[in-house]
């Protein structure tokens, strides 16, 4: 696989003040700020379970890439823009290294 | 009542599944107030200590309990409740408080804030400090009460004001709605006043009578439920009500209610039931797992196995649609889980009579006298209860 880095953001995590659950497979978020509920696909999921601030943006993207077989250069695209929907919502905090944001 | 379509479908998958969606957790039943109507005994028989709790909490969260409420007696006398909000916190749950706020000041508010806990619901029942304070037994609580929630919304916590309605604050009703308007918080009113947990019905000699009841069962904007709304929606969607019970959801379908099938209670001594409304013990977190109780325990099953077409007099009743029924308060007051009972009868038919049927009757006030089957003797009852 190329070794090109998603440049930018590189960590990321959970909001931790929000509540969220694995329910029959699939992961649900609520938001104790504007009580709103939401439901991530499988790929979502997935990337979610890994979102733990211990790991990197690339780190996650290639993970997702072994798990669906996929290029990784396809799966970047996919990830980025989750990234930003995720973090529109407040759902997912992003910082430019690792370590706490 | 609205709901999301993603919070319709994690109910109705969790009901197939019976996973324990929502569990309403009892830390404590000291109390710093008296209510009397209160249904629950305040001493102390040896609550869950702080460990203990948090072992509960760990096997919640493996068992897919997402919402959370931890409830009292008053939960802020337990000296550890920030240890275990903080511990809950970290295992994801949504978190909601019941209390009755005496203890809550600004500082204590923020730190809710902090620790991600939504929603606050707190017991008023009266705009008037001599009425309220009549009922709790404390003089200077409503003002407490209120400073309270102010400091809560401050911090943009969803705040909601209960008021369980009795002979003492009947005519409070719309007192509180303004009160609540004023504050800027939803309400919900509550006629059920229960008999106590070991069966004790002494506190039915509260409750005001179905007539007294009929102004307010009028107004579109009670009906036992929160006027405004309790909001819990989906990105995009509609805002609606949706977890305080979802009975109206369409996923319970020909079951009586939640109970047992999505949600359970915890006491602070370890025992669960079904719900803090139907205190049937099925097993103890001292002896057992949650989910081996959850999953296996034989009354939990029954209660699972319980369906709406199978009650022995509701089922058949005309006006089943204007009642709402609680299988726990019908074994409570009726004797019978799956047997009808005075209260929600006189009720059903005042709510009837109120949507324009011509003379309701329910179908327990139409059999013979003594034709019920399977109802026990009300003073039987306790022995029933008594817990584990």
């Amino acid at each position: 696989m190329t070794s090109n880095v998603i440049t930018s953001p590189l960590a990321i995590r959970r909001n931790p003040k929000l509540a969220w659950r694995e329910i029959d497979g699939e992961i649900v978020i609520i938001s104790p700020e504007d009580s709103r509920v939401h439901e991530l696909n499988e790929t979502a999921g997935l990337f979610w379970r890994e979102a733990d601030g211990k790991r990197s943006l690339e780190e996650i993207a290639r993970l997702l890439a072994d798990a669906y077989d996929v290029p990784l250069e396809t799966i970047r695209a996919d990830v980025e823009e989750l990234v930003a929907d995720l973090a529109e919502k407040n759902l997912l905090l992003v910082a430019d290294g690792r370590g706490d944001q | 009542m609205s709901s999301t379509p993603v919070m319709d479908r994690l109910i109705r998958r969790t009901v197939q599944l019976s996973l324990p969606l929502n569990v309403h957790f009892d830390l404590t039943y000291r109390c710093n107030e008296r209510c009397v109507h209160c249904y629950l005994d305040h001493e102390d028989h040896g609550e869950l200590t702080t460990s203990e709790v948090l072992s509960v909490l760990d096997q919640l969260a493996g068992a897919g309990t997402l919402f959370l409420t931890f409830s009292g007696g008053e939960i802020f006398l337990r000296k550890d409740l920030f240890e275990i909000l903080e511990y809950a916190r970290r295992l994801g749950f949504d978190l909601s408080l019941k209390t009755n706020a005496l203890l809550v000041d600004a500082s204590r508010a923020e730190k809710l804030r902090e620790l991600g806990v939504r929603r606050v619901q707190v017991s008023i029942y009266s705009a008037e400090p001599a009425v309220h304070d009549a009922v709790t037994k404390v003089k200077g609580s409503l003002e407490r009460s209120i400073a309270a929630i102010r400091s809560l919304k401050r911090q943009g916590l969803q705040v909601k004001i209960a008021c369980p309605l009795m002979k003492q604050n009947l005519a409070s009703y719309g007192g509180v709605v303004n009160l609540a308007e004023d504050l800027g918080v939803p309400y919900v009113i509550d006629m059920t006043i229960t008999p106590k947990m070991d069966g004790d019905t002494s506190t039915l000699s509260l409750r005001t009578s179905g007539s007294d009841l009929l102004p307010i069962i009028q107004s579109r904007s009670c009906s036992n439920r929160s006027s405004a709304p309790d909001a819990l929606s989906s990105a995009g969607a509609p805002q609606g009500s949706v977890v305080s019970s979802g009975v109206e959801i369409s996923a319970y379908d020909d079951l009586t209610c939640s109970a047992g099938h999505n949600s359970c209670y915890i006491s602070p001594y370890g025992d669960i039931y079904p719900c803090v409304q139907m205190p049937l013990p099925t097993g103890n977190l001292r002896r057992q797992q949650f989910q081996e109780i959850w999953r296996d325990s034989g009354e939990m099953k029954r209660i699972r196995a319980i369906r709406e077409s199978q009650l022995h007099v509701c089922s058949t009743c005309e006006i089943r649609q204007f009642c709402e029924r609680c299988p726990g308060l019908a074994m409570m007051e009726g004797g019978d889980l799956m047997g009808p009972y005075e209260r929600a009868c006189e009720l059903a038919e005042l709510s009837a009579r109120q949507a324009g049927v011509a003379n309701p009757v329910s179908a327990w006030h139409r059999r013979p006298e003594g034709a019920l089957p399977g109802v026990i003797p009300a003073g039987k009852v306790a022995a029933a209860h008594a817990r584990t």
